[in-house]
């Protein structure tokens, strides 16, 4: 089963995410900025990542742009509310695999990652 | 403040509250004031920048939390749920403001927003700029609330 870390400030969508997730997946953690996405992603080295952008500390595109650096590899999908054309398209340059805006369909969350190891 | 700002986010809350939390919202009011200081027990506030620039506060009634809570977490006990609202409330102004920003950003601008910060009860004094702002009212089965837009044009 593939093993995914939910990256976003608000408690209420990392429970939502979770709950999406688990149907399909496994939910090893969740980190509400991207400083501790960063940190959790080398301790747990997950298979797949979702990624909110608005976010205090360290926000979610530039968590991207670091994660992507060390981990060219990662496959993260951004989940987001940011979801106007230019930020999809620097998301989608910085190494993102896709972009969920939100509000989003239970459905399309597990098709795009299903999708990433296809 | 140009007018044209509101109906993004006339469209924005319509549509989330819909999708979010399966509540018809109707516009009730439309008044231009001075600054975007809420009137309800519930207060969400939003930096804009970018395109545009300013604050966004939505602001509603505890029951209208509540029923957003409830709706984004279905099943989860009362309790469980009341120490949730803030985070569920945040989220549905996060996502309103997000869900504007793409029809104000067009095809070449970007706006950026701030993580939400909240406000709860009476009694508080918080500065908010002072920036004409339109304040929207709507109405649903599960209460009333409120959407403050103190925008200007910003950098692009």
């Amino acid at each position: 089963m593939k093993r995914g870390l939910i990256v976003d400030d608000a408690t209420v969508m990392r429970m939502r995410l979770r709950d999406i997730l688990q149907t399909k997946f496994e939910v090893v953690g969740e980190a509400e900025n991207g400083q501790r996405a960063l940190e959790l992603y080398d301790q747990l080295k997950p298979d797949f990542v979702t990624m909110d952008i608005t976010m205090a500390e360290m926000n979610g595109m530039d968590a991207l742009k670091n994660l992507v650096a060390r981990h060219p590899d990662a496959k993260v999908v951004m989940v987001s509310a940011m979801g106007q054309k230019a930020m999809v398209f620097e998301a989608l340059s910085q190494g993102a695999r896709d972009f969920i805006i939100k509000p989003f369909d239970p459905d399309r969350v597990v098709m795009a990652i299903n999708r990433l190891f296809e | 403040m140009k007018v044209e700002y509101a109906n993004p986010f006339v469209q924005a809350a319509v549509e989330t509250f819909q999708k979010e939390v399966g509540v018809r919202l109707s516009r009730k009011d439309l008044k231009v004031k001075n600054s975007p200081v809420p009137s309800q027990a519930v207060s969400i506030i939003i930096g804009v920048t970018g395109a545009v620039r300013g604050q966004v506060v939505l602001s509603l009634d505890e029951n209208v939390a509540m029923a957003v809570t409830k709706a984004m977490l279905p099943g989860k006990l009362p309790a469980e749920l009341k120490k949730l609202i803030n985070s569920a409330v945040s989220e549905l102004a996060n996502i309103i403001t997000g869900q504007a920003s793409i029809l104000l950003a067009g095809d070449h601008g970007k706006i950026d927003i701030t993580p939400p910060a909240i406000v709860m009860g009476g009694g508080l004094s918080m500065d908010f700029l002072n920036l004409q702002t339109i304040c929207l009212t709507f109405l649903s089965e599960v209460g009333s609330l409120e959407l403050n837009i103190a925008l200007t044009e910003g950098q692009t």
